[in-house]
């Protein structure tokens, strides 16, 4: 092993592993650790300047030949999930001092940055192992709902499930080809075979689980609910973008293709319409975002079946959009001791007159996570539907535009409440904002305004 | 500074504002309406400027900037002045100001965010109107649905959510199957031609086959009729107007209904030639119906602000006629109906705004004999009254007149080609001069004279500021009216263009 290399290539991961073993020393030493939430975001930052670099100078290198190898797409993405944990850890300050949740999420963030470069199978599943199992400890940890263990579970029991199917499918594919090799599963997509087509669709299905794609959503609605508000963000976000970036690298540049595309297009679809419609119903607010992800993973699915050029990009802008807007949603939510009433939806009634500055913060967020524009999300949308399209499914493009009208109604709900509903006489007083408030705020909106502005200068940086 | 650069400083002002008066403290109302004031119409004056510069001897646009926005995908950051929104971007930079002037004692609550939403709409509205680019177009098209929702939402009547929800979610509807055609339209060219662009002109120049014309075409029409609003797609309409506050009355009736008519001048017919031209007898029953059917229901109408909001639906007939009709009178007569509605329209709720400040009431029933109690505002109203039935000197009878004579010009045509068709509809149309006639005057016999009551008597008549509005809408109104001919004379080359654009011959492309 080339020991240069090997620095290099994976420096970004060295940080965060840095930063996770400092985090862990000082949970073992120190009595009273303090300044945690700030050391996790300084690891992070740095591990994120080191993408950035390493990206910009277009490095290129193999410290594990077939296993895993850094070149300037697997740095991009580790990039933007490295730039979406940062205001998804600043916002946990309030809610978690120790430093063991941020090593549990310094670890999950390590594993997710494993999959973009992935050559092997071994590779991209030890990085989702290593992203999930503190997941699940993340969701457990909230203490502050009884149901917390039992989402935990549940949400443990369908990961292990996703893993199972993984492995069955990889398992397949080595019988069949005798190689853990990502490159294999390329040309098994091609291949007429029906052992090929089970190994394909096993590892889809598995990802799917994990994207929370319907009909095997049902554990984000219970785990997102029951987790403490960081943990949620962390979950909406990263574990959306780790498990989209894994499926993008599993398909490489093959193109999906014969009945694959009938898995894709209904599932998707029926993410998108049964996210959509059950969203409306639900009176918590992370419900409602569990379901809201749930018709966001199918947009991301959807743009999966473009060709194998733009996929990437288009599905990287999504990402970056959806992932910021959630945070800027979750980020501005305003404070309240009790969990459960701060997760209800009926307490952003008035919030306008309480704190404008969140409320259209808020209002931000939800518009562009409704797809209108001229936020974020709209261009997201686009490129979405203008790969489907450019890959010739035109009425399934159709389908899904007309599917995400559905979303409107409960984002616009969510506008309504803030704006048009007079605040309740016993309202909490305003949220006072910190300078961190107003830093992570500024993070989500950056790549927010970077996106709806300048939508060509961004595409052309993926 | 290059002229190009005047148009940009016009369509980016508005964003400015909104920074501006966000930024400023608190509790500075006074300072608000101000700065949005004398920002808007600083705004107002450049376009004026513009208007006047427009050069009316140059086909295609003025004053344009070009510049790539999303080079992957053929977009580019396209805007400029043309025969087709000189008068529209000349009529939304006039009403701005005058919709700030007419909010400032009607919105006492949230100012700041108030005018911050005027100054959202005036930029997304502009923006449509100027855009050379399909998706820049959608962009600013479907941007003035977030301001909208909130004016109405927010500052509106009892019933304003109902309204509010009804509004965005009919028009976001059409918008939705709208950008399913334009994606799909692109791919297309892209595919027939090799060349992926947005830009207007490209796409105009290759019309895709004729039977994928007739889905793009319904998919386009379908959200400018929402729009406009064409019965039977109008219900939103009378809500959205009934609940709006004032200020959201006046840039719905006075502009964004014009998106809709602009949106099937610029877009809809020149695109899809030969599918207008197989749905234009349906396109033109559907204008007639709106026409006289609006007329009816605001005869019957008890709400002063229903009466107005049906009778945009007739007068919005008219426009559509006009432009059915591909000849060429009468599509200037429809570009200036269009005006002349965005005028009369918006002066006729400034002043139900006015009188709803001072009596809190919308039903007519509670008022009458106003022109003994307010001589001054009842003097003012029965001028706009006037101009709306479309008397000559106003700017509704050189509208009205000119889309008239253009409709019966090709109905003519038709008729001695074997199709009586369109000239017995056209016969029904002009019904409809006769029934506007008879329920704007019978509302005016309502409202200002018989035995004189008033919710809240005495009443105080115009103030100055008041006063100061409805003379720059009436100067307006009858500028237009006396000399048609300096607006006409700005048309006329979108007009032919236009013309030339939905009857040219079916092209034979086909996807290579």
């Amino acid at each position: 092993m080339n020991w240069q290399i090997f620095f290099a290539a994976m420096l970004p991961q060295h940080l965060l592993l840095a930063g996770i073993v400092v985090l862990l020393l000082a949970e073992i030493l120190l009595p009273r650790p303090q300044g945690a939430p700030l050391l996790a975001a300084l690891a992070v930052a740095a591990a994120a300047a080191a993408a950035f670099l390493l990206q910009r100078a277009s490095f290129q290198g193999t410290p594990f030949p077939g296993q895993y190898a850094a070149h300037p797409t697997q740095m991009l993405a580790v990039l933007v999930m490295l730039l979406l944990a940062l205001p998804a850890i600043l916002l946990a300050r309030a809610e978690f001092r120790a430093p063991r949740y941020y090593a549990l999420l310094l670890s999950s963030l390590y594993g997710a940055s494993l999959l973009p470069g992935s050559e092997s199978f071994l590779t991209l599943f030890l990085g989702l192992e290593t992203m999930s199992l503190p997941v699940y400890a993340l969701v457990v940890m909230a203490f502050r709902r009884t149901q917390a263990p039992e989402a935990a579970l549940k949400y443990l029991v369908l990961g292990g499930v996703a893993t199972a199917l993984l492995l069955l499918g990889v398992s397949l594919q080595f019988g069949a080809t005798g190689s853990l090799a990502l490159g294999r599963f390329e040309s098994l997509m091609a291949a007429p075979s029906l052992v090929a087509l089970t190994a394909v669709t096993l590892v889809v299905l598995a990802f799917f689980i994990k994207a929370s794609i319907v009909p095997f959503h049902t554990w984000a609605p219970d785990a997102y609910e029951a987790a403490s508000l960081p943990a949620t963000a962390y979950m909406v976000v990263l574990v959306k973008a780790a498990v989209l970036f894994a499926l993008l690298r599993v398909l490489g540049q093959a193109s999906v293709t014969g009945l694959l595309v009938g898995v894709f297009a209904v599932l998707s679809v029926a993410s998108i319409v049964w996210g959509n419609l059950a969203a409306m119903r639900q009176t918590s607010l992370r419900r409602l975002i569990a379901y809201s992800s749930v018709a966001h993973a199918g947009y991301l699915v959807l743009a999966l079946l473009g060709p194998a050029g733009g996929r990437f990009q288009s599905v990287t802008l999504y990402l970056l959009a959806y992932g910021a807007m959630n945070l800027l949603l979750l980020a501005s939510l305003p404070a309240d001791e009790d969990d459960e009433r701060r997760d209800r939806v009926e307490g952003l009634r008035g919030l306008f007159q309480r704190s404008p500055y969140a409320a259209v913060m808020i209002a931000v967020a939800v518009l562009s996570l409704a797809g209108i524009p001229p936020l974020p999300g709209f261009i997201a949308k686009f490129l979405v539907f203008a790969q489907v399209m450019a890959a010739g499914h035109v009425a399934l493009a159709v389908t899904g535009l007309v599917a995400s009208y559905l979303g409107i109604y409960f984002y616009l709900r969510l506008v309504q409440l803030m704006f048009m509903s007079p605040a309740p006489a016993h309202a909490g007083a305003p949220a006072s904002t910190g300078a961190v408030d107003v830093a992570t705020g500024v993070l989500c909106l950056v790549p927010a305004v970077a996106v709806s502005l300048f939508p060509g200068w961004v595409l052309g940086q993926l | 500074m290059s002229e190009a650069s005047v148009l940009n400083l016009v369509l980016w002002l508005p964003v400015a504002g909104m920074a501006l008066v966000t930024l400023l403290p608190a509790g500075r109302d006074g300072t608000v309406r101000w700065l949005s004031f004398w920002l808007l119409l600083a705004q107002f004056f450049l376009a004026l400027w513009l208007t006047l510069r427009f050069d009316p001897t140059v086909a295609g646009l003025q004053f344009a900037t070009s510049v790539p926005w999303i080079p992957g995908w053929g977009v580019r950051y396209a805007i400029g002045l043309d025969g087709y929104n000189v008068l529209l971007v000349l009529l939304t930079c006039f009403l701005g100001p005058l919709v700030v002037a007419g909010a400032a004692t009607a919105i006492t609550t949230q100012v700041r965010f108030f005018h911050a939403m005027v100054f959202f709409i005036q930029f997304a509205m502009l923006g449509a109107f100027v855009a050379q680019d399909l998706l820049l177009f959608y962009i600013f098209w479907e941007a003035m649905l977030i301001p909208m929702f909130l004016m109405i939402g927010i500052w509106g009547g009892q019933r304003r959510l109902y309204a509010t929800f009804k509004f965005f979610l009919y028009t976001a509807f059409g918008s939705i199957l709208m950008l399913a055609a334009v994606i799909y339209l692109v791919w297309w060219q892209s595919q027939a031609t090799g060349t992926l662009s947005f830009a207007f002109a490209d796409l105009l120049r290759t019309p895709p086959p004729r039977e994928a014309q007739m889905w793009l075409f319904a998919a386009f029409a379908l959200s400018f009729a929402i729009k406009v609003p064409m019965a039977p797609l109008h219900t939103w309409l009378p809500d959205a107007h009934v609940e709006a506050p004032t200020a959201g009355s006046v840039i719905l009736a006075g502009v964004l209904l014009k998106m809709g008519t602009y949106g099937f001048m610029k877009l809809g017919f020149p695109l899809f030639p030969e599918a207008t031209r197989a749905f234009e007898p349906l396109l033109l029953a559907l204008a007639v119906i709106g026409i006289v059917y609006g007329a009816c229901l605001a005869l019957v109408q008890t709400d002063i602000k229903k009466i107005i909001a049906y009778s945009s639906i007739s007068h919005l007939g008219y426009v559509m006629l006009g432009l059915v009709s591909l000849d060429l009178v009468g599509v200037q007569g429809a570009i200036l109906q269009m005006v002349s509605h965005g005028l009369v329209a918006g002066g006729l709720f400034l002043m139900v705004g006015m009188i709803y400040e001072r009596c809190h009431t919308r039903e007519l029933a509670a008022y009458g004999g106003l022109a003994k109690l307010m001589p001054v505002y009842s003097v003012f109203f029965a001028i706009l009254m006037l101009a709306s039935i479309g008397l000559p000197t106003t700017s509704g009878f050189a509208g009205e007149f000119l889309v008239l004579l253009g409709a019966f010009n090709a109905a003519w045509r038709q008729h001695l080609a074997g199709s009586s068709y369109a000239l017995v509809l056209n016969a029904i149309a002009v019904s409809g001069v006769v029934l506007g006639a008879l329920y704007m005057l019978w509302f005016g016999q309502r409202f200002l004279f018989g035995a004189s009551k008033a919710p809240h008597a005495p009443l105080h008549d115009l103030v100055p500021r008041e006063k100061a509005i409805l003379v720059a809408i009436l100067a307006a109104v009858f500028l237009l009216g006396l000399f048609p001919q300096e607006a006409m004379k700005r048309t006329e080359l979108a007009a032919r263009d236009f013309q030339q654009l939905v009857q040219r011959a079916p092209a034979h492309l086909s996807l290579r």
